[in-house]
Formats: C-alpha cells, sequence, structure tokens
C-alpha cells in the first residue's frame, strides 16, 4: 500500500520512469538493439556525429540520447526534438524512426554474463553452460524477450521499411567510416569524412575506457555496479571462439541458425544448419533471406 | 495536473486499467488476435466451453475473458486462475501462452471499416480508398499494422508448442474442430456434446439477440451507435464484394507474402513474384507509413 501511494504520487508529478510506456512523438528517432550489443557505443558515436559541441561522455550520454528506463517521464518529455532515444524495446509499432544495432548472439551472451557478473545478478563463478541455457530461454530479469525474439521481431517485420536502418555490430567495428556514414545518411546529416573520423575517435573503445574510470559514478548503467569490472570490456567481436564451450555453441546454433544465417554470421557447427528448423523457439518460418545478405 | 491526480488516485486503488502494464502470470492464456479478426465470438466460444455454468453473454464477458483495455487491474488481479485474457497487442514476450487469431486482411479492413462509422470514428460516406490505405499504414488503431501485428507473432512464435494459431476462415467452416484445438490447447477436457453446446451459444443469431438487449452493457458497444450492430456479416470473403479491385491490390501488395504464408490466395498478380526475392525475405514488402 505505502509502495502504491509512493508509486501513485510518482506517478502524478511524472517521477516515475516510463520504461516501454514512454510518451513517442512521430519525430523520435530509436537507436534499439537487444542488450549488450553495442547500443552504449552507438549511443556515443551518434551523440558525437549530432552534437559535435558537446563533448559527449558518461555524464551527458543520457541527456543527448535518453534512457526512459533510467529517466523520468518529465524529464524526457523535457528533451529537445527531434529525439534520439536508446531502447531495448522488441517491436513496438509506434517507433516510427529505428536503428536497431544487431550483434552476434553467441558474443552477446559472453558480454552479458560479464555484464551480470559486474551489477551482482550472478556470481563470478556461475557457469557459463547454464547461463547460456537461460539465455537461449530468456529466463532473467530482463524484460525484453530473447536475443531472437527481440531480433526477429524488428528484422522481419520492418527490415524493408524506410524508416529502418539495420547495423551489424561486427560491420561497426570493421568498417566504422562506412556504417557511421550510414547512420548520418538516416539522420539526414551532411557528415564528410572529418566529421565521420571526429565521431568514431571520440567514440573509440580506449576514450570509452578513459572515460569510464572517471565517470562511472556518473552515469545510471555503472553507478551501482561492481567498480572492479570495467563496463567497457572487450569491444570486440568473435570471443566466443575461444570463450565459449562448443557445447554452448552448438545450443544456441541449433536454436537460432536460421535467423543467423540470414544476418550472415556464419555457423560453426554444421549441423545446426539442418537442424534448426525443427528446433524449440522456430523462427523465421515465414521468409527466406538470400545468404549473407548484411556480411561484408 | 487535476488528470494526473486522479490517474494516481485511481492507481493508488487499483481502478485504472492496466493494459500493457498487466501483471502477467505464469499461467496465463492469451486471446490474441488484430482486431475485427474474430476476437469476441472467440471469447464467447471459449467463455462458454470454460464456464457454461456462467451463462456468457455481453454482461459478463469481462469477467470471465477479460480485457486489460477494459477491466480494472483489481478487478484482473482477482480473477480466478487460470485466466484466459483478451489482447489485441503485437508480439509480447511475457505471454506465456497464446491462441493467435487471424483474418484475410481484405475482410478485417472491411470489418473495421465498419466498426469505426458504429463508434463514430468515420462519417458513413467515409471513402473506403482512404481507409484502406491508412489500415495499410497501420493507422486505424495502436495496434501496428495487420501485418505487423500477425508478423511479429509468426515469426517469434509459430510452431510452439505455447502458441496456436487459428484462422478466422477455418473457425467459420469447421467450429467443433477448431474449438476442439482451444480445449485440448487449455486442458479442458470436452466432450463432443460440450463443444457443440458452446458452439450454439456463440452463434451468430445467439449473438445477435443478445447484443439487441446488451449492447448498453458492454464495453464493445456502449457509447456507440445504436442503429449499427456489433455483430455483422459473421462470414469470409466478403471483400469481393465490398472492396473494389484497386484496393485489393493495395492490400496484396502490401502484405502478398505474408498472405499467401496463411493460405489467403491472392486476387490480384502484382509485377512477377514481388514477394519472394524482397531483400531478407520479407513479410512486409511495401508496408510503407
Amino acid at each position: 500500500m505505502i509502495k502504491r501511494l509512493i508509486g501513485g504520487s510518482k506517478r502524478a508529478f511524472g517521477m516515475h520512469r516510463p520504461g516501454r510506456n514512454l510518451d513517442v512523438y512521430p519525430d523520435d528517432v530509436f537507436l534499439v538493439s537487444y542488450p549488450k550489443s553495442g547500443n552504449t557505443w552507438t549511443r556515443f558515436l551518434v551523440a558525437n556525429l549530432v552534437f559535435p559541441e558537446k563533448n559527449v561522455d558518461f555524464s551527458n550520454l543520457n541527456d543527448l540520447t535518453p534512457d526512459p528506463e533510467a529517466m523520468s517521464k518529465r524529464n524526457l518529455a523535457e528533451v529537445p526534438r527531434p529525439r534520439i532515444i536508446k531502447s531495448h524495446q522488441y517491436f513496438d509499432p509506434r517507433y516510427q524512426r529505428v536503428i536497431y544495432i544487431v550483434r552476434d548472439p553467441r558474443d552477446v551472451v559472453l558480454s552479458q554474463y560479464h555484464f551480470d557478473i559486474k551489477r551482482q545478478a550472478i556470481e563470478e563463478k556461475f557457469p557459463l553452460e547454464s547461463y547460456v541455457g537461460r539465455f537461449l530461454r530468456g529466463e532473467d530479469d530482463r524484460p525484453y524477450g530473447t536475443w531472437a525474439e527481440n531480433v526477429a521481431s524488428w528484422l522481419y517485420v520492418r527490415g524493408t521499411h524506410p524508416g529502418f536502418l539495420l547495423i551489424r555490430y561486427e560491420l561497426l567495428q570493421s568498417h566504422g567510416m562506412k556504417e557511421l556514414a550510414k547512420i548520418a545518411r538516416f539522420f539526414g546529416i551532411a557528415a564528410d569524412e572529418s566529421r565521420l573520423k571526429f565521431a568514431l575517435e571520440q567514440s573509440s573503445a580506449d576514450r570509452m575506457r578513459e572515460l569510464e574510470k572517471k565517470q562511472a559514478h556518473l552515469w545510471s548503467s555503472t553507478r551501482e555496479t561492481r567498480q572492479d569490472k570495467p563496463f567497457v570490456r572487450a569491444a570486440k567481436s568473435g570471443g566466443w571462439k575461444s570463450e565459449l564451450p562448443q557445447s554452448s555453441i552448438a545450443e544456441l546454433e541449433k536454436a537460432w541458425g536460421k535467423l543467423m544465417t540470414d544476418l550472415g554470421y556464419q555457423l560453426s557447427t554444421r549441423s545446426a544448419t539442418e537442424s534448426s528448423s525443427s528446433s524449440a523457439p522456430q523462427l523465421a518460418t515465414v521468409g527466406a533471406a538470400p545468404e549473407g545478405r548484411y556480411s561484408e | 495536473m487535476i488528470g494526473h491526480l486522479i490517474a494516481g488516485g485511481k492507481r493508488l486503488f487499483g481502478l485504472h486499467r492496466p493494459r500493457r502494464e498487466l501483471v502477467i502470470l505464469p499461467d496465463d492464456v492469451f486471446l490474441t488476435s488484430f482486431p475485427k479478426s474474430g476476437n469476441t465470438w472467440t471469447r464467447f466460444l471459449v467463455a462458454n466451453l470454460a464456464f457454461p455454468e456462467k451463462n456468457p453473454d455481453f454482461g459478463n464477458l469481462e469477467q470471465l475473458v477479460p480485457d486489460p483495455a477494459a477491466t480494472s487491474k483489481r478487478d484482473l488481479d482477482r480473477m480466478p486462475r487460470p485466466r484466459i485474457i483478451k489482447s489485441h497487442e503485437c508480439f509480447d514476450p511475457r505471454y506465456p501462452r497464446v491462441i493467435y487469431i487471424v483474418r484475410d486482411p481484405r475482410d478485417v479492413v472491411v470489418s473495421q471499416y465498419h466498426y469505426h462509422r458504429k463508434c463514430k470514428k468515420i462519417d458513413d460516406n467515409f471513402p473506403m480508398a482512404k481507409f484502406v490505405a491508412r489500415f495499410i499504414a497501420g493507422e486505424t488503431c495502436p495496434h501496428g499494422s495487420w501485418g505487423e501485428n500477425v508478423a511479429t507473432w509468426l515469426v517469434t512464435r509459430q510452431n510452439d508448442s505455447r502458441f496456436l494459431l487459428l484462422r478466422y476462415e477455418d473457425m467459420l467452416s469447421d467450429t467443433a474442430g477448431a474449438l476442439a484445438k482451444i480445449a485440448a490447447f487449455l486442458s479442458i477436457p470436452a466432450t463432443g456434446e460440450r463443444i457443440a453446446r458452446a458452439i450454439e451459444r456463440s452463434s451468430v443469431g445467439q449473438m445477435r439477440k443478445l447484443e439487441k438487449t446488451q449492447s448498453e452493457k458492454c464495453e464493445l458497444t456502449k457509447d456507440t451507435r445504436q442503429d449499427l450492430s456489433f455483430v455483422r456479416a459473421a462470414s469470409a470473403g466478403g471483400w469481393r464484394s465490398d472492396l473494389q479491385d484497386t484496393l485489393v491490390a493495395e492490400i496484396e501488395a502490401a502484405w502478398g507474402p505474408l498472405m499467401r504464408h496463411l493460405g489467403y490466395e491472392l486476387d490480384s498478380r502484382p509485377g512477377s513474384d514481388s514477394g519472394s526475392s524482397s531483400p531478407i525475405g520479407l513479410v512486409l514488402n511495401g508496408a510503407s507509413r
């Protein structure tokens, strides 16, 4: 009752965090991804690209690319428009302009594992194999669906929509200039090479690490987490090849092989390609994608 | 501000309608569909199957198979479990089990057109062409476009044991077969006799009769035009006479591959098979907003 009273009065003054119930404006642009898929890096890139004069860091990141899970309804309503909003939401029909960042789920699960240790959701010794099982079944405290549900709900529904831009984390790393140019075009920003370069440099892993050291206490996603573990971790792709148990790789590929292949992620277990159609969470039975459309 | 305070106070006592903020329980089953796809008929069928002793009608439908957009949080919290809940939402990963009803979008748009007249959202002479354009763009209701709503569920849950896909058209042609599937999905031991009775009590004739006397009691029909009925044609294929060829072609151009996947035969032959060659094989090619 007390809790509800507090909740009710917070709401009356717009002090609650709206999350999925954010009031959406038609000119909002959303930076959407499953968690641990390069969203924060993309926020840095986009903020540096759009607001080069603002000196983007962890202290003003939420002001420039607001997060409805970390900010009040009232603050969100005061952000100058058009807003650039961070989101981890599965499909929301109200989002009209979406940049969707996708990352190899084999790397996502590793990143999420380490982040869950940092935020003390699991112990340091928690077995990685059972963590992968939970990840696959969507059994954790994150309300965003499984990786595949989240990705498929956007990709197969808005994939060819002009208001939708798919960015692969891996390509953003290997071909930063080219991918960032796509993002600039999506925002209608005429960005020359020097502006793109500036944004990339200001958002490099090294620079973000430096900033994190000084500002971890200033940012909602790192404030109440273990300070002996960094938020900006490997910032690399392919770590799964050495760090994930073979059985876990097979499990992921068996469940999501079709979707991974559609995205251009090569499967390492041959059998996964054939058996993926018979496994439990069946995806993408509706459309068939030409292989490797998004690979380079 | 006053509005905020009232909303806050309502919330305090659980009198608000939770909508998407519904607290979902692990044994909930959701009766989901895009609007105007046979959801109310299915609610009647399910209610008559699961609670025959309650004499389901428009007066108590909201208690038996509630809609979180029309029922208070308090009532939803107090319902006996397992709950069977009505929904028009796009994919929601929290829904543990889902019965999804899909209907030919060419009939859906005609049905929605007439329902919007009944709700006084459009005039009697509102141009159908304009309505179809808004329908394709997903602007006729807050649940995405028809294609988006259907596709979000199919690409994430089709062939999953927690998901039962039913076509409205199949429900019409073999109601007993469809209801037997629903009964099995809900683990209701239903004899042929029990199923037959549920079908009879949910017939169009019966629903029309109930609507005449109870239209003011029901959330779906109160405050709407009483000269138009909620239970309308209750048939399939009406689009063939009610929709112009050009409008049929527009719908098929937007959602052809998805419609074909669902077994809805296309009437128009859009320039080659645009669907299979579209980039990421997408269900929804041209649906631009």
